[in-house]
């Protein structure tokens, strides 16, 4: 972080490379898991002088309201500043391929050993993990809504119109995503009345 | 042939719904994938979205396996179809979007709505818990007795990966790689 207070606002270096593109999303998205990777992008692409730190917290932003993994999104954001388009491409190839091939290997383990005692019981046990890191996750996301009655009570009517219901997503997106939009307006309306003298 | 286009238009209508980074599309990708195509079984569906939350990179990648399954014929093309369709739709919307981005950038309209279609999402990811846990068989736990104490374990796995997650440093798949040594110990029946 220092260093990079330290570094002059002018410090962009060249552009990368294409491939330097490629190869810089494949190996953070074969290594970071989670929440790490995007700080490693971060410091990747603020570091070596890509953007500044503004251009990428507005890319993050971006990648995050746009549908799509956030990290992926990032990605592309990071390679179409660069290099355009092709940069674009080099990001989506390098951050997607990596992943793909491993997950093609851990289908191939499957098919294979998935019905071994031993291997079974260990799918069992991490399908039981996901579930509690789901509903860690849900917990989480919740907690933030909590100062927000109407929002809660939104959430929870969502949860059980998907869950018993099986209402389709893009229906939940319209009604219950609309229904919070407005509410976040008339929110904002009326905080900037207050503020107002 | 026409298995493959199934998969490419339903992954596809998912990547473009995915908002708040693709966690809420889970129910809809079940009732798609398991109750209408029948390509996956409860079970799977799970254990890929487990496999997703394990390996590196976005979880939704466990798209692949279920084409893997969907196209016995070809599996890996199957793999291949399901992954494009569940990136590229947005991935093009992300390129398209930079465009529009500089006015959208200040624009007020940008934190209103990514915060009011929060509570959809996170009601998403409450239905989300209800749809994994279908895949996961829980033994009847109740009386509790001396000789089938082991059907305790997935409850109490459950919730010590839950409280883990939100109160611990430990990312997510170290905490599956746990659960699933648990797995192997006492839940192999």
């Amino acid at each position: 972080m220092s260093v990079e207070a330290a570094a002059p606002p002018q410090a962009r270096v060249t552009p990368p490379s294409l491939l330097q593109i490629a190869a810089t999303f494949a190996a953070i998205s074969s290594t970071a898991f989670g929440g790490g990777q995007k700080a490693s992008i971060r410091q990747q692409v603020v570091k070596q002088g890509w953007m500044d730190r503004d251009e990428f917290m507005d890319g993050l932003a971006l990648a995050q309201v746009l549908p799509g993994p956030n990290i992926l999104n990032l990605a592309i954001y990071c390679g179409q500043k660069t290099r355009g388009v092709p940069g674009a491409v080099a990001a989506f190839l390098g951050a997607s391929v990596p992943p793909f091939l491993i997950i093609l290997i851990a289908g191939a383990l499957y098919t294979k050993y998935a019905s071994n005692p031993w291997v079974h019981g260990a799918l069992r046990g991490a399908s039981v993990g996901a579930l509690g890191l789901t509903i860690g996750n849900a917990f989480e996301l919740s907690w933030d809504e909590r100062d927000d009655w109407i929002k809660i009570v939104l959430l929870a009517l969502t949860a059980v119109v998907v869950g018993l219901y099986k209402m389709p997503l893009l229906l939940v997106l319209v009604i219950f995503g609309g229904v919070g939009i407005v509410h976040e307006f008339l929110k904002s309306k009326r905080a900037g009345k207050q503020a107002a003298p | 042939m026409s298995n493959l286009l199934h998969l490419l238009w339903t992954f596809s209508v998912l990547s473009v719904l995915g908002f708040g980074g693709g966690k809420g599309i889970i129910p809809e990708m079940h009732r798609e994938v398991v109750e209408s195509y029948q390509w996956v079984t409860n079970a799977q569906f799970t254990q890929f979205y487990t496999i997703g939350k394990l390996v590196p990179g976005p979880t939704t990648i466990f798209a692949a396996l279920i084409g893997y399954m969907a196209s016995p014929g070809a599996p890996l093309l199957g793999a291949l179809v399901a992954t494009v369709g569940m990136f590229v739709p947005s991935s093009a919307i992300m390129v398209g979007a930079d465009v529009m981005w500089e006015r959208f950038k200040t624009s007020p309209w940008r934190l209103i709505v990514s915060r009011g279609i929060g509570p959809a999402i996170v009601g998403l990811v409450w239905a989300s818990v209800y749809t994994v846990s279908k895949g996961v068989s829980f033994p009847a736990a109740w009386p509790i007795e001396a000789q089938n104490w082991t059907n305790l374990v997935p409850y109490v796995t459950t919730a010590f990966v839950a409280v883990a997650m939100m109160r611990t440093k430990l990312s997510a798949p170290i905490l599956i790689l746990i659960a699933g040594a648990l797995g192997t110990l006492f839940m192999r029946q």
